[in-house]
């Protein structure tokens, strides 16, 4: 897996003030970033796609993301990235324990945060 | 999705053959306040193996194809459970005498049919052959922990889930050897502390003063006592061709 972006640019600015390299540094981060992000995303588009089966998502969301098994289940295909990453964070520590989520929380064990990106992130691509 | 005419065959051997130890099955005392009738119904149909399996294709989406389950604990393993024990959880999570909010839906009519898929189903899941590696506690034999978990299951657990965890198919006790240690765990506890409302009262009272570690030690135990080989897969990598 890769770094975070975020990370990833904040060690890099840190080191280019210590060594004064800020140029050389800032086209390198500029490249590391654009090739994770293109790695990245190619990544994260099989993975959670893998995920969203191996993990059981799609047993109550079904297939395709927006058949949920029960009607008052969210459809969460094309739904926002941000969203639906802090309901699944917020579900797994009982933040949020309102509505249906009794239904999630026993599954969200099967599932880290790097995991629930690449989740979130997939599933808004998704029509 | 295809099974061969000789599995069909012998399943429907196998499903006659059990049809008869399940109109024996006995619920006793435990029977009024948690047995539904739902049970006594489908423990009464003839089942039909082959729409079983068409059933459990909604179940495979969680308990996965093999009916293994996670060995997280997340999901049970149901391959090789007693068709009584399987028939009496389903009919409670759907008459809300077990809560499971997660499996509730599923457990519907509307999802997987009347006492008839029951009783269908669960011929098809007795039927699957067990994951070879379960989930296991953390104690390897020899160690103290494993040697008191023992001791425990003996003094404790054996007079109902007999000397290897095999359960009793007339008594509704599960087979609890090859069963996923975190799952078992959970289970306990909520049997215990009295969150599963389904559960056997003299087993409440049996395990009313366990401390956690008890309830660890001797989970561990039993996570360990091997499975007889014919009941097992031939290995973890094992993929029920049933499903693709």
């Amino acid at each position: 897996m890769l770094e975070p972006l975020p990370f990833c640019m904040l060690s890099n600015l840190q080191c280019c003030e210590v060594f004064n390299m800020r140029k050389i540094v800032t086209f390198a981060v500029a490249v590391t970033a654009m090739a994770s992000m293109m790695v990245g995303s190619a990544v994260s588009a099989a993975d959670g796609a893998a995920l969203f089966k191996a993990k059981t998502c799609w047993s109550c969301h079904g297939k395709d993301a927006k058949t949920p098994l029960m009607p008052f289940y969210p459809s969460l295909a094309g739904q926002n990235a941000d969203y639906m990453y802090n309901q699944m964070v917020d579900i797994k520590s009982g933040a949020r324990s309102n509505g249906q989520t009794a239904a999630m929380k026993g599954v969200m064990g099967l599932v880290n945060e790097a995991e629930m990106r690449t989740l979130a992130d997939w599933l808004a691509t998704l029509n | 999705m295809s099974v061969k005419p000789v599995i069909i065959g012998l399943a429907a051997a196998v499903a006659i053959g059990l049809s008869f130890s399940v109109t024996a099955a006995d619920t006793s005392s435990w029977k009024e306040k948690t047995v539904s009738g739902e049970t006594d119904e489908a423990m009464h149909l003839e089942p039909d193996y082959e729409n079983g399996r068409d059933v459990y294709e909604v179940c495979s989406a969680c308990h996965m194809p093999e009916g293994w389950g996670f060995t997280d604990g997340t999901f049970p393993q149901l391959a090789g459970q007693h068709r009584p024990v399987l028939i009496k959880q389903l009919a409670d999570i759907r008459a809300l005498n077990r809560d499971n909010p997660t499996m509730y839906p599923f457990a519907l009519p509307e999802s997987i049919g009347d006492a008839q898929a029951l009783a269908d189903v669960t011929a098809y899941i007795a039927k699957l052959k067990m994951n070879p590696e379960n989930g296991k506690g953390e104690w390897a034999e020899g160690t103290p922990e494993f040697e008191q978990g023992k001791k425990l299951y003996a003094d404790n657990c054996v007079r109902c889930h007999g000397d290897h965890g095999e359960g009793n198919v007339e008594k509704f006790y599960p087979r609890i050897e090859g069963q996923h240690y975190a799952y078992m765990l959970r289970q306990f506890e909520w049997i215990r502390d009295g969150k599963r409302r389904n559960a056997n009262p003299d087993m409440v009272e049996q395990i009313k003063n366990f401390t956690d570690k008890d309830m660890k030690m001797v989970i561990n135990y039993i996570s360990r006592v091997p499975v007889k080989k014919e009941d097992l897969a031939p290995s973890a990598d094992w993929k029920n061709p049933d499903f693709d």
